[in-house]
């Protein structure tokens, strides 16, 4: 429905319709994809120096043999309570809850996510999960069985105090958090692109948020399950893992793993997702083999549910069963290799300028690599047998989750800068603080490798003289500072820069993706008109950003009737239908309030007052859809 | 896969000379042919990644060098022959890789180390995991002890792996692979050293506080010491002799020790704690957290909670005098 | 009503989240399992194997509450408010029976074993109690859906009737799998 005027009288229009809500009560109030993700980027930056100082002090522990800093007690919370941090709490939220929300509806041309409310909800239910978790450590009863929390150590008898409860209910908490998030990705993906971006023109970013939503709505269920029984088990008495009863000690570690297997795809899919944008940006070319690409990046979040006994092979498990994990393990190298083989193809044809962006990212590939070919190795089921559970095992997952997860994040936080802010950062802070971290990342975990083919097992608290493990460790804990100064340069240079940074305009980067058409900073609504797309490359496309601004002049796809966006086909991306879109709504904070205080209270044993607020969190879901959407 | 066809030989004596301890904990220096067939796995599949590695920072290195021309060196842009890189890398040579290292590892390595056939082997032991120590029993003889365990050099021993407890996992890197110990599973483990020595191992599974300190040796023994060893094991007690040594008997049996230990031949026949009959046989205490020498022994005895926070094991207030005559009557349990 | 081609966004959101609880449901039915093939007897202890008849008599009861459900959703897409609220009052009568009935077949249950009482009581009544709240939630819904529906329907309001319809048939076809395990070992 066109309303009368010129194009600078619609921006204006549009301006009023999307404006926010002032202030501190705007942002808790806010539904905007953009506003809940910088919500996400500052309370994950947060956990995740919490996890790092965590990391810090575990590392100077093992400084040296038979160190006295830390009680095994408080080391074993510490790297419990690291592993729990840095997976939920840092990594999984800053990817899909910070870089997905705030990039994905731009990416698609659109104005927000499908569900801008319940998105708002996954935000104050991750953030009420992160204080629900870490009141434990101020109590000083923190979860300490460890990340994967495995089963009888973790049962009543052998953890009596509430720290496991703490770990189950919040991970719990937790999950609901990236179900809702995943869910809204997927409905986005499907019924928002802007019309004529068909499936196959969705960027590879989308291309692996999509794979990453899909596995989580089927991986966070069994992990659910697992927490939901262990919970029953030490509350109630049920016997789901004590052998006594009937049970199985293993069915805790066969329900975590099948979670926690696509669990660690989940985490590097943004990455590839990142690092598929940031290649074809600065090597100024189109991706090698963008259908082998997107396919890969599907393949793996699917085949990664069929290897979860891969970190079981020390268990006992019938020969049969480790083959089988063993092939498959090894069948899922090649999707990642043909990602990995597509962007050096794409960096050697192209022209690539090494820039700060691109510099993470190729400190990802090298990481990836080292991190994959150690994986490879833990496919030899012989080989795993011996240096599983061993710091060879501990550089394995760093490698892939550290440098290879998080190199993109920090490559995606400098790219993305510039949109997000309005302003550039520090070229030459930028190279330097990529260099550190990569120096400080190579020289923390590469060792690893070494001491633990030398026999070092995971998760001491100590360790004695004599062994040859004296030397490494102290290398690796130096490493680990260096690391920390590169990560604090990082941090350092985006916060001066916000404030000191050279202004730019719209697409300092000549980027090829829709949120390089948006101004910089976005504007609420985004873009003024729906834009025109014909290829995976939007922006590379002319024509159809010069089609764009007479639609505007025209007022066609401007949608400033009312607080609008386009839903269209699945398929085709055709239109269908101009939705009424929420504005500011006090429901998800709310609501997060009352879903928090039945998880307390259920730590607490207080089972009717859960029940009492679980009704109260039905009043509030009725209240949130008690005023419909105006029909357009 | 012996010796002779063991990788690139140099390349293999030097890294392990930089990278090996002095015999202890580490899987680089295998003393059966289990652990050296792995570690044979472990060089070959560290000069494939290597190599794949080099391969992969040269293209980055030439993608750098020809950063400011497109396409590939000599052969130009060409979208087919990018593709054709890609499928060949991405897809060709992994699975041609994979599948060598699947056949290798699984049917040739495998065998090694799996469990072993009942058959196959010449004595049985029984490892019991406890939080945080290891119970040892010989099956056929009364013989019990703790943290450190003797077997004959060149015979197959059969471990049998089971747990009292948590989740612990039987792992002397030198021997062979980890085997977990599973409540209501009986896992097991072939035990075979080449030669006589002392190999080091350690609980590869977290198993709670003390987990960094739940260590063992095994002794690979020759035959007529290690039965003359399995003899004394399996005999009850030796009585107390000195005055000191039976002070220390009755302030045992006073002090509550006998609650938690067993001294096979008294009344003592707790088994919360390691037995403790031939206590004075073993080169450690506490799981080989502390050597086992008079002075580190009375210590353990007066503040067991200082050298190992969080043992079962409670500070029982001992008196010195208490203390001078158990120890002189643990010293006696040769 | 307006007629669009794709599915609306609720339907859509609806269903992804149905995905993730039929993948709960898959997780609990492979314990289910894995214990039996683990245990060396099912039931455990002793405890009788469950009576076929009610499980499944009750499970055709819900599944025939789809069919109003069905015709519910048809009806809200051509605009007949009065037809779609009886359809899924109907349909309500039918599950809020379904319901109670399987009720008092749990707490009969529990009069025989408890959840406690080995690992077979503690699948057992998990399984069936994870489905039955789903059960109860789905009464709740359809609660919000008579209520709205007092005022006459709009486009949003088909949209939920299509949305909940949805929920009806996932639980309804997870009620088979569940029922199918329960009954397994008779």
């Amino acid at each position: 429905m066109a309303v009368i005027g010129t194009g600078a009288e619609r921006i204006e229009r549009l301006g009023r319709i999307w404006e926010e809500r002032p202030g501190v009560l705007g942002w808790i109030t806010t539904t905007d994809h953009k506003r809940i993700g910088l919500l996400y980027l500052f309370t994950t930056l947060v956990l995740f120096a919490a996890g790092g100082v965590e990391a810090l002090l575990l590392r100077t522990q093992l400084i040296k043999a038979n160190n006295g800093l830390l009680s095994p007690e408080a080391y074993n919370e510490l790297f419990t309570l690291h592993g729990v941090t840095m997976v939920f709490f840092f990594v999984i939220p800053i990817s899909i809850g910070a870089f997905g929300n705030y990039l994905l509806p731009l990416m698609i041309g659109a104005r927000d996510m499908a569900f801008p409310r319940m998105n708002a909800l996954s935000f104050w239910i991750f953030l009420a999960s992160g204080i629900f978790m870490y009141t434990s450590l101020a109590i000083g009863d923190a979860p300490d069985a460890g990340w994967f929390n495995y089963v009888p150590l973790s049962a009543a008898r052998f953890s009596p105090g509430p720290n496991i409860d703490f770990y189950c209910l919040g991970l719990i908490f937790n999950g609901i958090a990236s179900t809702l998030t995943a869910v809204n990705f997927i409905v986005t993906m499907f019924k928002g692109r802007a019309p004529g971006m068909s499936m196959n023109r969705m960027p590879l970013f989308c291309f692996a948020f999509l794979a990453v939503s899909l596995a989580l709505v089927f991986a966070l269920p069994p992990l659910n399950v697992a927490l939901i029984l262990l919970e029953l088990d030490r509350q109630v008495g049920t016997h789901f893992y004590d052998v006594a009863g009937g049970g199985d000690p293993l069915l805790w570690q066969h329900l975590f793993w099948i979670f926690g297997h696509p669990e660690v795809y989940i985490i590097i899919l943004p990455a590839f997702g990142i690092a598929t944008s940031i290649i074809p940006t600065f090597t100024h070319r189109r991706m090698v083999a963008f259908p082998l690409v997107a396919l890969a990046e599907i393949l793996v979040a699917l085949i990664g549910f069929g290897v979860w006994a891969h970190h079981m092979f020390a268990t006992g498990l019938p020969a049969a069963e480790t083959v089988y994990f063993s092939a498959v393990s090894l069948i899922i190298v090649v999707p990642s290799a043909i990602q990995l083989f597509a962007w050096l193809t794409t960096l050697l044809t192209g022209t690539p300028d090494f820039q700060t962006p691109l510099l993470f990212i190729v400190g990802f590939i090298v990481f990836f690599i080292i991190g994959g070919l150690s994986g490879v190795m833990f496919a030899a089921v012989p080989f795993d047998q011996q240096v599983t559970d061993t710091y060879f095992v501990v550089a394995h997952f760093h490698f892939v989750i550290f440098g290879a997860a998080v190199f993109p994040l920090l490559g995606g936080l400098y790219y993305w800068f510039p949109k997000v802010t309005g302003r550039m950062y520090s070229e030459p802070v930028g190279k330097l603080s990529f260099w550190l971290s990569f120096a400080g990342t190579a020289i923390t975990f590469f060792p690893m490798h070494i001491v633990g083919l030398l026999g070092m097992p995971r998760r001491v608290y100590t360790y004695p003289h004599g062994l040859g493990w004296d030397a490494t460790n102290l290398i690796e804990t130096l490493g680990s500072y260096l690391l920390a100064v590169g990560l604090l340069m990082v941090a350092a240079n985006l916060a001066v820069s916000r404030f000191r940074g050279k202004r730019v305009g719209r697409d300092p980067f000549d980027g090829a993706t829709l949120e390089w058409e948006a101004s910089s900073p976005p504007k609420p609504y985004n873009f003024p008109v729906i834009p025109t797309v014909s290829s995976p490359y939007p922006m590379w496309d002319r024509r159809d950003r010069k089609k764009d601004e007479r639609k505007l002049e025209r007022g066609e796809m401007v949608l400033d009737a009312g607080h609008e966006t386009p839903a269209t086909t699945v398929v085709d991306a055709e239109l269908d239908e101009i939705l009424e879109m929420p504005s500011d709504s006090p429901w998800p904070p709310l609501l997060a309030l009352t879903l928090a205080l039945v998880f307390v209270f259920l730590l607490t044993g207080h089972w009717v007052t859960a029940v009492v607020f679980a009704g109260a969190s039905a009043a509030v879901l009725g209240a949130w859809h008690w005023k419909e959407p105006e029909e357009a | 896969m012996r010796a002779r066809t063991a990788g690139p030989p140099v390349l293999a004596v030097a890294a392990a000379t930089l990278l090996a301890g002095c015999g202890g904990q580490t899987t680089l220096e295998p003393r059966s042919r289990p652990a050296q067939e792995i570690s044979t796995l472990w060089w070959w599949m560290l000069v494939a990644a290597t190599v794949v590695f080099l391969g992969a920072l040269g293209m980055i290195g030439l993608a750098w060098l020809r950063r400011r021309h497109e396409g590939l060196p000599l052969l130009g842009n060409r979208k087919r022959l990018n593709l054709a890189l890609v499928v060949f890398f991405g897809i060709a040579i992994p699975v041609a890789v994979n599948v060598a290292l699947f056949v290798v590892s699984n049917f040739v390595v495998l065998k090694q180390t799996e469990a072993p056939a009942a058959a196959s082997t010449r004595m049985t032991i029984q490892v019991i995991g406890h939080q945080w120590f290891w119970e040892v029993r010989y099956p056929g003889t009364s013989a019990v002890t703790a943290n450190e365990i003797h077997i004959p050099a060149r015979t197959r021993v059969n471990v049998v792996a089971t747990t009292a407890d948590v989740i612990h996992s039987f792992w002397v890197p030198q021997l062979n692979r980890k085997i977990d110990m599973i409540p209501g599973r009986r896992n097991r483990v072939l035990l075979y050293a080449d030669r006589p020595g002392r190999y080091r191992g350690q609980c590869a599974e977290f198993c709670g506080t003390q987990h960094g300190h739940m260590a063992l040796y095994v002794f690979a023994d020759p035959p007529d010491r290690f039965r003359a060893w399995l003899a004394n094991m399996a005999a009850p007690a030796r009585a107390p002799s000195a005055a000191a040594e039976r002070t220390g008997a009755q302030a045992f049996q006073a002090d509550a020790c006998a609650s938690c230990h067993a001294i096979r031949g008294t009344s003592a026949r707790g088994v919360v704690g390691p037995d403790l009959t031939h206590l004075a046989t073993r080169t450690t205490l506490a799981a080989l957290t502390i050597p086992n020498r008079r002075g580190d022994l009375a210590g353990w005895l007066v503040d067991p909670q200082h050298v190992k926070p969080g043992n079962r094991m409670p500070v029982l207030n001992l008196g010195r005098n208490d203390v001078k005559a158990l120890v002189a009557y643990l010293e006696s349990l040769r | 009503m307006r007629q669009t081609r794709a599915l609306p966004n609720g339907w859509w959101g609806m269903a992804v989240f149905m995905a993730s609880e039929a993948a709960l449901f898959g997780s609990l039915i492979g314990t289910y399992f894995y214990l039996e093939f683990t245990g060396r007897q099912w039931p455990l202890g002793g405890i009788a194997a469950p009576s076929v008849t009610a499980p499944l008599l009750l499970t055709a009861t819900l599944v025939a509450s789809s069919v109003p459900m069905a015709l519910a959703s048809a009806a809200a897409r051509r605009g007949r408010t009065g037809a779609t609220w009886l359809l899924v009052f109907a349909a309500f009568v039918v599950q809020s029976g379904y319901l109670a009935a399987q009720i008092v077949e749990y707490t009969s249950d529990l009069d025989k074993f408890q959840p406690d009482t080995n690992a077979y009581g503690s699948i057992y009544f998990t399984l069936l109690g994870a489905h039955h709240i789903h059960v109860a939630v789905g009464l709740l819904l359809d609660l919000w859906l008579l209520a709205r529906l007092l005022s006459g329907l709009t486009d949003y309001r088909v949209k939920a009737v299509r949305a909940i319809a949805l929920y009806w048939y996932v639980v309804t076809a997870i009620a088979v799998f569940v029922v199918a395990t329960q009954v397994s070992p008779s």
